[in-house]
């Protein structure tokens, strides 16, 4: 069965992105531009993996990460959060919040395609 | 006095700061041995009723002019003692210092409030501009992967070196994004070392298995040397392999063959780390140059070698933060020692970075 990846990303070009390699990767992508979008598009169609940027409007990523994860109806969902690059409050602070693993940007798709195919084969 | 009489003066503040005014100009004590005889002011008159006779002025002039006046009065009319004169002069000399200095005070407080302010602003700056910089850099990045990786299809094989020459561009110019940011938080005292325990051998390893398939390309030697019983050291674990990574980078990068040799040991409570290559060497000029942001040793190296000719600057804040120090010991013709050495525990780091 097609494996199903929620993106959760506000830059249109990172979309982008991701939709041309996880396409091509043969998964289904579900799209949120914010973290209150991803709580909501997680509650009505259940994604196999979460890929979860930091910067987002409204509800940033860790608050979506943490919400997600202490709730037992979704905290088995693997999160993977998008850092930024040398801010080094992020990796501990995505750890804290739950995350499953995190890719630092600029990802490499090659990469991102790499740890996200670990959770999901 | 009492609190109405203040108040009522205060209220009489122009013909008050007149005679005020006359002394600062003549900047001696004035004094007025009965009000009785004077022309009636307000003041006057509410001084008079409050059944005060004489009156001594004196000055408190500082370097900068007048900064305020002692008034004494008294009920007994008649000229003021010469010594009574005196002592308030010393009195209001001072005051003035006191006064000066409160106001220095004030000042200094101000400006340091100001000083948050301005750094405040320029950390969200530059928190906000590396984004804004690095966002659409990390599109181009990821298209060109994409493309690389044909994921839309064949390219043909021009069009596939052209691209990977995009990318090497695009990650030369993150490069530079990321230096001139590290250094401008340096600048903006906004590096906070995290200090944690660490291995010395741990860090040149690391930095040995990153740099390894470079010096191959090149055909250059690497060697490492660790003493036996390099004490457990304690400091920033990432920047300093950053420092040990910029100095290997740069041995690599300027020889063209040879070998680059990493040797770390310790002594009196300190850890030193040299980097030695066998490239052409660095003039005496050159080697006062190279710490400096944005000089590298002439600018044909920067068109040839690349970089930004920020690494070194960086590099030297860093180790400097850990209370330790970089230096070069090389000859035109004979290569180049590029070495730092720290405490091995470093509980404070020096100064803002």
């Amino acid at each position: 069965m097609t494996k199903r990846i929620l993106v959760v990303e506000d830059q249109e070009d990172n979309r982008q992105i991701l939709r041309d390699l996880l396409g091509s990767a043969g998964y289904d992508l579900i799209e949120a531009e914010n973290g209150e979008e991803a709580l909501a598009a997680v509650s009505k169609n259940r994604p196999d993996l979460i890929l979860m940027d930091i910067q987002l409007p409204i509800m940033d990523g860790y608050e979506a990460t943490r919400r997600l994860k202490s709730d037992p109806e979704f905290k088995t969902i693997p999160i993977i959060v998008v850092t930024s690059y040398a801010l080094s409050g992020d990796e501990g602070k995505a750890r804290e919040a739950g995350c499953d693993a995190y890719v630092t940007k600029p990802y490499s798709p090659r990469l991102l395609l790499a740890k996200i195919n670990e959770f999901l084969s | 006095m009492t609190d109405d009489l203040i108040a009522a003066i205060g209220q009489q503040h122009s013909d008050f700061s007149e005679a005020v005014g006359r002394m600062v100009e003549i900047r001696a004590p004035v004094q007025v041995a009965d009000l009785a005889d004077e022309p009636l002011t307000a003041t006057t008159d509410i001084m008079l009723k409050a059944g005060f006779r004489a009156r001594l002025i004196v000055p408190l002039v500082g370097a900068q002019g007048a900064v305020g006046a002692l008034v004494v009065r008294r009920r007994v009319p008649g000229e003021f003692p010469k010594s009574t004169i005196e002592l308030l002069q010393t009195f209001a000399a001072q005051s003035v210092l006191a006064i000066e200095n409160a106001n220095l005070f004030h000042e200094l407080e101000k400006k340091s409030v100001e000083l948050q302010l301005a750094s405040r602003h320029k950390s969200q700056f530059l928190a906000n501009i590396s984004h804004e910089l690095r966002t659409p850099l990390n599109a181009i990045l990821g298209y060109t992967e994409l493309i690389v990786d044909k994921i839309y299809g064949e390219i043909p094989p021009k069009a596939l070196t052209t691209l990977e020459r995009v990318q090497a561009n695009g990650k030369h110019l993150l490069g530079l994004i990321n230096d001139v940011l590290d250094l401008s938080k340096i600048e903006a005292g906004q590096i906070n070392l995290t200090l944690t325990d660490y291995s010395v051998k741990d860090i040149v390893y690391n930095v040995y298995s990153a740099v390894e398939s470079l010096a191959n390309n090149k055909k250059i030697s690497l060697k490492v040397d660790i003493a036996p019983e390099l004490p457990q050291a304690r400091g920033d674990e990432r920047r300093l392999t950053q420092v040990l990574f910029n100095l290997v980078g740069n041995a690599i990068k300027f020889t063209d063959d040879g070998e680059v040799a990493i040797k770390a040991s310790s002594s009196n409570g300190s850890v030193t780390v040299a980097v030695h290559d066998t490239g052409p060497g660095i003039s005496a000029a050159d080697q006062e140059k190279i710490f400096e942001e944005f000089q590298q040793a002439n600018s044909s190296t920067t068109k040839e070698k690349g970089g930004t000719g920020l690494g070194l600057a960086i590099a030297k804040r860093i180790v400097e933060m850990h209370g330790g120090r970089l230096w070069v010991k090389s000859q035109l013709g004979q290569g180049a020692t590029f070495s730092f050495m720290v405490p091995v525990k470093v509980e404070n780091q020096v100064g803002h970075g």
